[in-house]
């Protein structure tokens, strides 16, 4: 339904590269639709699950509004260019997209979940407000209407003061600065100062940028994802005294312990429980406490490698008949279950996928 | 204090448009009222006004999400503070920090679902509400397009707020919608206020053409050739791409605006129209309300629209700076069909009646499972609470034949050979008193009053992320 827009055919979308990456690590296990719920962020089982069984992290939930229909047409095209198979039950890639290379990504999906949104809202109204008020123009339509975002926004500027001139020139060039030093592409940095509004220069539409860089609408989302990523990167490692508090509960990390950060870095990249007690020269059962405190702050914890689902199921049964969150008495009951298994299942959410 | 002078310090104005000052003396002597004023007049500044001289709180019933939005919008805009908006979008938190302080509000905006709850009820029974508005006000109309079954239950709050005066506005100001505001509401003796929806700077025009191709040829040299701004209302969201397309590749600035995109993209291209970044916007019927342009030149419709109201409505949006504005309608051989079956998807059909009627537990799932349309429910459900299956049926038929009379009277209107203005008037139960000099195509128009499209400066094009960032940030 774009009429001016870009159509697929020419060379790769960096959305198709997209998907293909996600299929390799998937191939001939899970099903066409699987890289679209991954995209989309999902909160089944079986895509949280696949999140941590094929390191998929950095995909999780890149693009939460991901229309089926433009996902289905790429898929169709995968299909066109032969770099899909038919096969009815899953994912088949052929020799020549297993061969083609992929780009890095710049992606960090499973951190940030969608929370990246809340951080650009923010910036809007603030980049707006501040447009505006620095030209002498008090009445605005601000972008966003939602009462808590506004009511964040006003405190915000009343802190930092932000009819000073002096205020509005070091919120710029911390701008300048953390932006530049973000590892992404130029021109994903430029899509997502168009999706920015200020006076006498209108936020512009996703189809309006992607007529402006000669790009199909899925690659100017794709790229104001990544720009975000990256960006969020950059001020989370560096302080930038006026734009750090955009971050505010985008990242709720901030609520583990550094040392649980720690083993859940490591274990992001793939080791195991006992060699993170290795390397980090802990006591095992530190590290399964680490474990237990992610379990209970992260909604989408993955226990799988930790217990099959049949386990974690029988242990919240058990633990909902007998009305009890006590480990012996849940033992009993489930004599191959080990303490950690039962505290693990345990501190996950009631609303545990 | 005269009201001039509350009119500038609470909202910097410095005088008032044709019969706003009619409808506040009366809101302010304490009659219940019913202001009938076209489009773009500022009816919310009928209660808005009073609101800085009585006493309490101003209760404001608004029939949609988007608009209730809008009016807290426009008044934080012009600097007032102490106005919240009740749905049920808000989260708990939210909620209970709004009735800790209810009373202390000047407005307060609520749907007509929130308001008929019980909890809700008990709330608004502990402050002081000394005006209860009623926006839009035919949506309590059964026979109207808009009909909002809940707005029916509006009377139920006037008991427990202990009868406070009524104010009920609306556009629409046939005497049969009047008539039903009086019922429903239980006014007795209001004061009505009808003014002319006679637009005296509104200049109608009607082209016919033998297909759509030449419809489509004729606008795009129309657009070509006039100063914008203008709204292209193109029928269906496929049509307003499609226009938006044609023109952007002729070098125009427009865009294109409705309901199926993304929220932020809507509000960006609201904004670029209203800042004068863009010219034409192409769009369904969705774009409009919560539009403050007051100088817009032109209104085209590419399709008919369903119903001389909903046509009036769309028009009304342009030349509300007084200043002469053209409404264009476009017709080609075989519109008609069309019409027809766009009125009946508005409707409930025979089998959602059905199917509703023997699902009464599980309606909402029929919507879920795409059975049943959502608003198809809204109101099929209320008239089956009220009458058997097979009278909601007819009542639906009856509907139906209503919606068709709308439709020929719209067909009506593209056939005429005599004014056009008084045509529109008549359909409103009103009598046109005078024609002005550019009335309408049966009367003859002056095309040449009409700005031609000028060529502007192209836009600067920004290389660079910094320079953008440079031009948002000076
Ligand atoms: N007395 C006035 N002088 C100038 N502008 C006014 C006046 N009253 C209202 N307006 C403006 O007119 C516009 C339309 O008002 P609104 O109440 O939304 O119209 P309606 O509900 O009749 O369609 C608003 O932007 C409002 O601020
Ligand atoms: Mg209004
Ligand atoms: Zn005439």
């Amino acid at each position: 339904m774009f009429f001016n827009q870009k159509t697929l055919g020419g060379p790769l979308l960096l959305f198709e590269e997209l998907v293909i990456t996600i299929m390799k690590a998937i191939n001939l296990e899970r099903t066409i639709s699987s890289p679209f719920h991954l995209i989309k962020g999902k909160k089944s089982g079986q895509t949280i699950q696949d999140v941590g069984y094929y390191r998929l992290h950095p995909y999780f939930a890149a693009m939460p509004n991901l229309e089926k229909r433009l996902y289905d047409e790429v898929i169709q095209n995968l299909f066109a260019r032969q770099l899909l198979r038919d096969n009815d039950q899953v994912i088949d890639l052929t020799d020549k997209a297993l061969a083609h290379a992929m780009p890095a990504s710049p992606l960090n999906g499973w951190k940030y979940r969608g929370n990246e949104a809340v951080f650009l809202n923010r910036l809007s109204l603030v980049v707006q407000t501040l447009s505006y008020t620095s030209q002498q123009t008090n009445r605005f339509d601000p972008v966003h209407n939602a009462e808590d975002l506004q009511s964040w926004v006003k405190h915000y500027l009343k802190k930092i003061n932000f009819r000073d001139p002096a205020s509005v020139a070091r919120f710029k060039a911390e701008m300048l600065e953390s932006l530049e030093a973000a590892d992404v592409e130029e021109r994903s940095k430029m899509v997502l100062m168009q999706r920015l509004t200020g006076l006498g220069w209108s936020g512009m539409t996703w189809e309006q940028i992607a007529l402006a860089h000669d790009l199909h609408i899925l690659d100017v989302q794709l790229a104001a994802v990544e720009a975000l990523h990256a960006w969020l990167d950059v001020l989370e490692r560096n302080g930038f005294p006026m734009l750090s508090p955009l971050l505010d509960h985008v990242i709720q990390r901030s609520v583990l312990t550094e040392s649980t950060q720690r083993t859940e870095k490591l274990f992001e990249k793939g080791l195991s429980l006992s060699e993170i007690a290795a390397i980090r020269q802990l006591k095992t059962s530190t590290i399964e406490d680490h474990f237990v405190e992610l379990a209970m702050n992260d909604p989408f914890f993955n226990f799988t490698p930790f217990m099959p689902p049949a386990m974690y199921e029988q242990i919240v049964t058990v633990s909902k008949k007998r009305n009890t969150k006590r480990l012996r008495d849940i033992k009993e009951e489930l004599p191959d279950a080990t303490y950690f298994q039962i505290r693990l299942a345990l501190a996950l959410r009631e609303d545990q996928p | 204090m005269k009201l001039e002078e509350v009119l500038f310090s609470a909202y910097g104005f410095s005088s008032f448009r044709p019969g706003q000052r009619e409808v506040i003396e009366q809101v302010i002597k304490g009659k219940d009222v019913v202001a009938l004023l076209p489009t773009g007049m500022g009816k919310s500044m009928c209660y808005q006004l009073p609101a800085h001289i009585l006493p309490g709180t101003v209760l404001v019933v608004s029939p949609l999400l988007s608009l209730m939005q809008d009016q807290v919008a426009q008044l934080k805009k012009m600097g007032e503070k102490s106005v919240v908006a009740i749905n049920s979008f808000l989260k708990p938190q939210e909620r209970e920090k709004i009735w800790q302080t209810l009373g202390s509000y000047r407005f307060i905006f609520i749907s007509p679902e929130m308001l008929v709850q019980p909890f809700v009820k008990k709330q608004l029974e502990k402050i002081h509400v000394s005006l209860l508005v009623a926006d839009e006000a035919h949506c309590i109309s059964q026979w109207g397009f808009d009909f909002r079954p809940d707005y029916l239950r509006i009377a139920e709050i006037l008991p427990i707020l202990k009868f406070p005066q009524v104010l009920a506005l609306t556009a629409t100001a046939t005497e049969k919608v009047t008539q039903e505001i009086k019922t429903y509401l239980k006014l007795e003796e209001p004061f009505i206020y009808k003014h002319s929806m006679d637009r005296k700077n509104i200049v109608y025009d009607i082209k016919k053409f033998d297909d759509s191709r030449q419809k489509l040829e004729w606008l795009t040299s129309f657009v070509r050739g006039s100063a914008g701004p203008g709204i292209i209302y193109a029928g269906t969201r496929r049509k307003s791409q499609e226009l938006a397309a044609i023109l952007m590749d002729q070098g125009i600035s427009a865009s294109y605006y409705h309901g199926g995109m993304e929220h932020q993209d809507r509000v960006f291209v609201q904004q670029q129209f209203q800042n004068g970044e863009l010219d034409w916007v192409c769009s369904t019927n969705a774009f409009g309300m919560g539009v403050h342009i007051s100088n817009i030149r032109h209104v085209v419709h590419f399709q008919l629209p369903t119903s001389v109201e909903g046509y009036v409505q769309e028009v009304g949006r342009a030349g509300r700076d007084g200043e002469a504005a053209l409404a264009t309608l476009l017709y080609a051989e075989g519109d008609e069909g069309l019409l027809q079956s766009l009125v009946m998807d508005e409707l409930p059909t025979r089998h959602e009646i059905q199917q509703v009627a023997s699902h009464p537990a599980g309606a909402e799932q029929l919507v879920a499972e795409g059975i049943v349309r959502e608003t198809a429910l809204r109101v099929v459900a209320y008239w089956l609470s009220r009458l058997s299956e097979s009278e909601t049926l007819r009542q639906m038929e009856f509907l139906q034949r209503e919606k068709i009379k709308q439709v020929d009277k719209m067909k009506k209107l593209v056939n005429l050979q005599s004014c056009i203005r008084e045509y529109i008037i008549e359909c409103f139960d009103q009598h046109l008193k005078g024609k002005p000099e550019n009335c309408c195509v049966n009367d003859g128009i002056d095309y040449s009053i009409f700005s031609k499209r000028l060529e502007k400066p192209k836009k600067v094009v920004l290389e660079s992320w910094q320079n953008r960032l440079n031009a948002l940030l000076p």
